[in-house]
C-alpha cells in the first residue's frame, strides 16, 4: 500500500538523512520505525505525508506517485489520506480544542451538520468533551496529544504518521496514549509511529518494528 | 455549501485578528485615522474648488478697469458701447457696483447696481429682474442683509450717507436668498444711477465694464484688440482669474501635502512591518496548516480574509467619520484653514456630495495594499516545504 523505491533525502548543506530505503507498508498495518535521534524517521515520514520530496527514489501510495506530485496535488492527496501527529503536538496554542480539531476539515467547507457529528466523535473517542472550548495552551500534556490525535483523526485518514508521540509524555500518559492507537488500529488505519520509547517495541497490535541507523534500514 | 465564502476559513480568519487584538486594533485605528483625514481634506478641498470654479463661471469673459495713478477709478460708461462694436464681442455692460462701509454694525454692504432696461451679464441678476421691477429709490436686499438692517432697526428703508454728508434714503421692496452664484454676503440691488449717487458717481460713469466673448478662444485676441485700443486700462480675463484662485488654493494644498507625507509615512511603517517577515511561531502556524492539509491557496485565502476584514472595515470607518465631519459638522478647523484670506467663498456652506474619485483613490491606497501586505509574506512561507518551517 505505501511503498519506498530507493528512497534517498539530502538536505542543503550535504546531510544525507536517507540512503537508498526500500520499503513496503501493507494496509491495516502498525508499524514502528525505532532509531537513535537523528537517523532519519522524521525524514521518511515527511517523504510518506508528501511534505517534502525525495532527492533519489520513489514514493508511491496506493499507485499514486506523491514524491512527483506538485505541492497542489500533495496536499490534497495529504487531505485525503493522511493524519499526522508529532511530538511538539503542533497545536495552535490560542485556539480552542474544538477549534483545533476542526482545523483540517476547514478548507473543505463542509455542512455544518457533518462537521458536528465528525467534532462530536472525535471529542467522545478521545475523551475531550468537556475540554472542547478550553485554550489548548490551558491544557495537560496528556489532553494536548488527545487533541492532536483527534485532529489527525477527524479527516477519517487512510494512514496516520505519528512522530515521537510519547516524547513529551510520562509512563502512564504513554500508556493512554498507546490505547488510543490501538482503537485506531480497529478503525482499520495504517499506522506508522516514529519513536525510540521502548514502551512500543513488544505491543501485541504492532505488526513490525523496523529499525533505522544513519538514513538506512537494518 | 457555499461555494464562494467559505464560512469556517472566514471565522479562522477572524480568530487569527483577535489573537493579535492590541495589534489590530492599534492598526485599525491608525489606518481609519488617515483614511478619514485624508478623505475630510479631500472632501473640502474638492468641494471648495467645484464651488469656486461655478462661481468663476458667472464671471464675465474680460473685465475693462481705468487706472489713475496705478490706482482704480470710475470709468466711462460709452466704452461699454464701443467695446461692443468689436468683432465677437457678445455682451457688454458698465458695471457700478462696490461696498458701502455701514458703520453702525461694523460690515459691508455690497451694492449692485442694474439697469431695468438691459439685461446684465451676472445671470443671477437678471434672474431677479424677472421677478422684479425696481423704480428710482427702490432696493431689493438679501436675507442676510435684511437681517443686518433689521438688527438695526431698519426694516422698511435704509438711509445710505453720502460724501457729502447728506442721507440717501432707499426703501426695501424685496428680498432674496443667496446662493453659490452671488456669494458676497450682505447684497443690496438697487438702480445703477442711485447707486451712482451713493458712490459718488458722475453721470455716465461706471466702475468698470464687463465682456462677454462668443467664441472662447477669441478672448485672448479680443483682449489684446482692447488693450490696444485703451492702453491705460486694465484688462482682467476671468481664465487669469481662475488661475489666480487656484494657486492660492494650491498653496493651502501645499500645507496639506505635509500631512500627507507624514499620513502615508505612517502607513508604509505598517505595511513594512507587515512585509518584514513572519515571526516562528506564524511561520510554524503556516507549516502545520499545510501539515494537516491546507493548500498553499487555502492559507491564502485565509490571509486574504484577514486584511480584507481589517482594511475593509478600517476605510468604511475613515470615510465615515469623514462624512460626518465634513457633512454633518461643517468641518470645524479645517474649513477655517481653507477659507482663512480667501474672500471668494465667504459665506460657503459645503454642500452634501458624493466625492466618487476621492473615495476610490483612498480606497486603492489603502485597502488592496494592506491585503497584499498581509498576504505576502504568508505566501512566501506557504510555499516552503511544510516540514522545514516546522523545524
Ligand atoms: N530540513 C532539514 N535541513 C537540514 N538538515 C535536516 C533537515 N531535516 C533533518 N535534517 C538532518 O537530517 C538528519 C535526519 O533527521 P531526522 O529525519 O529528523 O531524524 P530523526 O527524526 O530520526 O531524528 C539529521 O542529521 C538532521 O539534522
Ligand atoms: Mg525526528
Amino acid at each position: 500500500m505505501i511503498e519506498l523505491l530507493n528512497v534517498s533525502k539530502e538536505y542543503e548543506g550535504g546531510v544525507k538523512a536517507l540512503d537508498g530505503i526500500t520499503l513496503s507498508f501493507g494496509e491495516g498495518e502498525v508499524v514502528v520505525l525505532k532509531g537513535m535521534s537523528g537517523s532519519g524517521k522524521s525524514s521518511m515520514l515527511s517523504l510518506i505525508a508528501g511534505l517534502s520530496k525525495p532527492t533519489e527514489g520513489e514514493v508511491i501510495v496506493d499507485t499514486k506517485h506523491i514524491s512527483k506530485l506538485a505541492d497542489h496535488f500533495a496536499t490534497g492527496f495529504r487531505r485525503e489520506n493522511i493524519g499526522m501527529i508529532f511530538q511538539k503536538y503542533n497545536l495552535i496554542a490560542d485556539l480552542s480544542v474544538k477549534e483545533n480539531i476542526l482545523l483540517p476539515l476547514v478548507p473543505l467547507n463542509l455542512k455544518g451538520g457533518e462537521l458536528e457529528k465528525r467534532l462530536s466523535k472525535e471529542l467522545k473517542q478521545f475523551n475531550l468533551l468537556d475540554k472542547k472550548d478550553t485554550q489548548v495552551k490551558k491544557l495537560s500534556g496528556g489532553e494536548q496529544q488527545r487533541c492532536a490525535i483527534a485532529r489527525a483523526n477527524i479527516n477519517n485518514p487512510k494512514i496516520i504518521l505519528a512522530d515521537e508521540p510519547t516524547a513529551n509524555l510520562d509512563e502512564k500518559l504513554s500508556l493512554e496514549f498507546i490505547e488510543s492507537l490501538r482503537e485506531m488500529k480497529s478503525e482499520k488505519r495504517t499506522i506508522i509511529i516514529s519513536t525510540h520509547d521502548p514502551l512500543f517495541f513488544d505491543l501485541d497490535f504492532v505488526d513490525r518494528v523496523i529499525e533505522v541507523r544513519h538514513g538506512k534500514v537494518l | 455549501m457555499n461555494r464562494f465564502i467559505n464560512f469556517y476559513l472566514l471565522s479562522y480568519s477572524v480568530g487569527s485578528l483577535k489573537r493579535e487584538k492590541y495589534k489590530n486594533i492599534f492598526v485599525f485605528l491608525v489606518m481609519s485615522l488617515l483614511v478619514a483625514l485624508l478623505a475630510s481634506t479631500f472632501f473640502l478641498s474638492n468641494a471648495m474648488k467645484s464651488e469656486y470654479n461655478t462661481l468663476i463661471d458667472t464671471y464675465p469673459d474680460i473685465v475693462l478697469q481705468n487706472q489713475k495713478a496705478g490706482v482704480n477709478s470710475t470709468i466711462a460708461s460709452s466704452i461699454a458701447d464701443k467695446v461692443l462694436l468689436l468683432d465677437g464681442v457678445q455682451n457688454s455692460e458698465a458695471r457700478v457696483y462696490g461696498s458701502y462701509y455701514f458703520n453702525r454694525a461694523d460690515r459691508k454692504l455690497n451694492i449692485v447696481g442694474i439697469n431695468m432696461f438691459a439685461p446684465s451679464l451676472s445671470p443671477f441678476i437678471n434672474i431677479l429682474m424677472k421677478k422684479y421691477s425696481l423704480d428710482d429709490g427702490q432696493m431689493l436686499v438679501s436675507r442676510g442683509a435684511k437681517a443686518l438692517l433689521s438688527k438695526y432697526y431698519y426694516k422698511e428703508y435704509f438711509n445710505f450717507v453720502k460724501s457729502d454728508g447728506s442721507l440717501k434714503k432707499m426703501q426695501i421692496v424685496g428680498t432674496f436668498q443667496e446662493n453659490n452664484k452671488l456669494p458676497q454676503p450682505n447684497t443690496l440691488v438697487m438702480l445703477k444711477s442711485d447707486a451712482r449717487k451713493i458712490f459718488d458717481y458722475k453721470e455716465g460713469e461706471a466702475r468698470d465694464i464687463a465682456i462677454d466673448v462668443a467664441n472662447a478662444d477669441e478672448v485672448a485676441f479680443i483682449a489684446r484688440k482692447i488693450e490696444q485700443l485703451y492702453p491705460s486700462m486694465k484688462v482682467i480675463l476671468k481664465e487669469d482669474l481662475r488661475v489666480k484662485y487656484e494657486n492660492i488654493y494650491n498653496l493651502r494644498s501645499g500645507f496639506f501635502l505635509t500631512i500627507f507625507i507624514i499620513a502615508f509615512f505612517t502607513f508604509f511603517i505598517i505595511i513594512y512591518d507587515k512585509l518584514s517577515g513572519l515571526n516562528s511561531e506564524k511561520r510554524r502556524e503556516i507549516g502545520v496548516l499545510k501539515a494537516i492539509g491546507w493548500r498553499v491557496g487555502d492559507v491564502l485565502n485565509a490571509k486574504l480574509y484577514e486584511g480584507a476584514i481589517l482594511s475593509l472595515s478600517a476605510y468604511l470607518t475613515g470615510i465615515f467619520l469623514a462624512f460626518v465631519y465634513v457633512y454633518l459638522l461643517d468641518a470645524p478647523l479645517l474649513k477655517n484653514i481653507f477659507l482663512n484670506n480667501y474672500n471668494l467663498l465667504k459665506n460657503y456652506t459645503i454642500n452634501f456630495s458624493v466625492d466618487y474619485e476621492t473615495l476610490a483613490l483612498l480606497f486603492f491606497l489603502s485597502v488592496p495594499i494592506y491585503i497584499a501586505a498581509t498576504v505576502i509574506p504568508s505566501w512566501k512561507i506557504a510555499t516552503l516545504d511544510a516540514d522545514e518551517v516546522m523545524r
